[in-house]
């Protein structure tokens, strides 16, 4: 009876609608990090070393036994840079929001084809990238913001609602990593009861740092604080889940729940996240993870919040 | 079509909504992945863990030695990799065909004893360094080491398995030091192994020493 209960829950839950705002910006934040970490790869010709074969000019055997690639003749410096080209061709196309989820549909499998093809350059990023690419497959997220909107309504933006679940699923991904993340830092130096040197010694790493790290060493204390803030904020993540489930049941009593929704939780955790995101792009180099991370951000808050704080910033910058 | 709309299509939805929240988070849930190989167990960061752990175990009264809590951990580890083999197979063209792959494992441990690519070339029987991880003088083909998709595939090949993988990068930047440095006649690949140094280590301007390892010599001529 219960399980029948939360099926009908679930299914009512999956039947909400909304303006198409968020998934929007979604679309545009990814199809830009998409597009921005394939131009750099191949203004640097750095594809020509990593996705192409051994002999041609790359360093390694990469040989796809299937897929795209092979079926276009294989890892040659022209077939990689066709499909470079066509990814980052679609990946605009799917910013300006030009043919909805066919355009989505395109750019991942041609992502997928680069991506898996020397899997040893490349990281959590392209996995980011691949999985919020499905999710716009999912979604009809050229509703509004695109040129798609522009061609059926004479208008930029629309107020069409669109099916919130796809929202919901970018929220859960993300929420995903970062507590599954969390769960496997279980090294001494990050756990308490040890001395929250974890991000002390990972700047210390001469793979991911940007520059010379060694003053962290004069501001050690504020690395361990970081270092405890980053555990706590990714192992309590499930607290984040709790604040939308108390948000949305915001009716029902409960003193916990009265109080998550009038410290607003949820906004707190993103404040921190969006701390986290900008200290990692700006002391490593870890490609585009944070950007990546960022994009799905745009569906942490509901159409209706995104444009009342957008209208709360025009009216400061245009009073009336 | 529109009976299936109100009522077929919401409950096919939600089976796909159900079966997709399980299909990524079984496969985002916490696993060793790369760290089942036992040789990579000795390297000395995973051996630090390893201690230190142990020391956390005594002191909560838990009276264990180091190679139990390894035995053990291997004999669990193993199990579950395959128990999560099982449960991941039918999932498995769901992740490959659409990209939904989920693999987290990021910066689980920072890495104690860490590695520099270094790369020289032999001219009049002089080795002359030309590449030195993140030394911006020293930063011959950095357009693509530097690069974070080489740094990623340079960080993997420190580690002892990914050896002959190293060696064809070896040989690869020989290809290009042919061109780039046409009077040389060697060149050579190494990683500088040391331990990071504590903050007070690098307050005290005391920094430990470290050595080279997988050394790889190419002949260019």
């Amino acid at each position: 009876m219960m399980v029948l209960r939360a099926w009908k829950a679930l299914v009512t839950l999956l039947d909400t609608r909304e303006a198409a705002t968020c998934l929007a910006l979604f679309r545009i934040a990814m199809a830009l990090t998409v597009f921005t970490t394939l131009f750099e790869m191949w203004m640097r010709d750095v594809h020509l070393m990593t996705w192409v074969d051994m002999g041609l000019s790359g360093y390694r055997p990469i040989r796809p036994r299937a897929g795209l690639i092979h079926w276009m003749g294989g890892a040659t410096p022209d077939v990689v840079g066709r499909v470079i080209v066509g990814t980052m061709f679609f990946a605009l196309a799917s910013a300006a929001g030009i043919g909805g989820r066919v355009t989505n549909f395109i750019t991942l499998q041609l992502l997928i084809a680069l991506v898996t093809l020397n899997t040893h350059a490349g990281g959590s990023y392209d996995e980011l990238m691949t999985n919020a690419l499905w999710l716009l497959v999912l979604a009809p997220s050229t509703k509004t913001l695109s040129v798609d909107c522009y061609l059926q309504t004479g208008q930029w933006t629309s107020d069409a609602k669109v099916p919130a679940w796809v929202r919901y699923l970018a929220v859960f991904q993300i929420l995903t990593c970062y507590w599954t993340t969390g769960l496997q830092k279980l090294s001494v130096y990050w756990t308490p009861g040890g001395d929250f040197s974890a991000l002390y010694y990972i700047f210390q790493q001469p793979s991911w740092q940007r520059f010379d790290m060694e003053w962290v060493a004069y501001v050690y204390p504020l690395s361990q604080f970081a270092t405890a803030m980053t555990w706590f904020w990714e192992v309590l993540i499930p607290l984040w889940v709790l604040a939308y489930y108390f948000r949305y049941t915001a009716d029902s009593p409960g003193r916990v729940r009265a109080w998550f929704n009038r410290v607003d939780v949820r906004s707190w955790f993103v404040v921190i996240g969006l701390v986290f995101h900008l200290s990692v792009t700006a002391f490593m180099n870890v490609g585009p993870f944070s950007f990546a991370s960022m994009a799905y951000f745009a569906c942490f808050f509901t159409p209706d919040e995104v444009h009342s704080a957008w209208a709360r910033v025009r009216a400061r910058v245009v009073p009336a | 079509m529109e009976n299936f709309q109100k009522t077929i299509w919401p409950q096919l939805r939600a089976v796909f909504v159900v079966v997709h929240l399980f299909a990524i988070f079984a496969m985002a849930f916490p696993a060793p992945g790369g760290g089942m190989r036992r040789s990579s167990w000795r390297n000395p960061t995973v051996q630090g863990e390893f201690a230190a752990w142990t020391g956390r175990l005594n002191a909560v009264g838990v009276d264990i030695e180091q190679g139990e809590l390894e035995d053990h951990l291997w004999t669990f580890a193993s199990g579950y990799m395959v128990v999560r083999g099982k449960v991941l197979t039918p999932f498995k063209p769901y992740y490959n065909r659409l990209g939904t792959w989920q693999s987290w494992r990021m910066f689980v441990a920072p890495h104690r004893f860490p590695s520099k690519l270094n790369v020289d070339i032999r001219r009049d029987g002089e080795w002359q360094a030309v590449y030195v991880m993140r030394d911006p003088q020293l930063d011959w083909q950095g357009h693509v080491l530097d690069h974070d998709r080489m740094r990623s595939a340079l960080f993997r090949y420190a580690w002892g398995h990914y050896r002959p993988t190293y060696y064809q990068l070896c040989d690869w930047l020989a290809k290009q030091a042919r061109v780039d440095f046409p009077t040389a006649d060697r060149l050579r690949c190494r990683y500088y192994n040391y331990q990071s140094p504590s903050p007070q280590q690098v307050r005290d301007g005391t920094q430990p020493t470290g050595t080279f390892k997988s050394n790889r010599v190419v002949r260019l001529k």
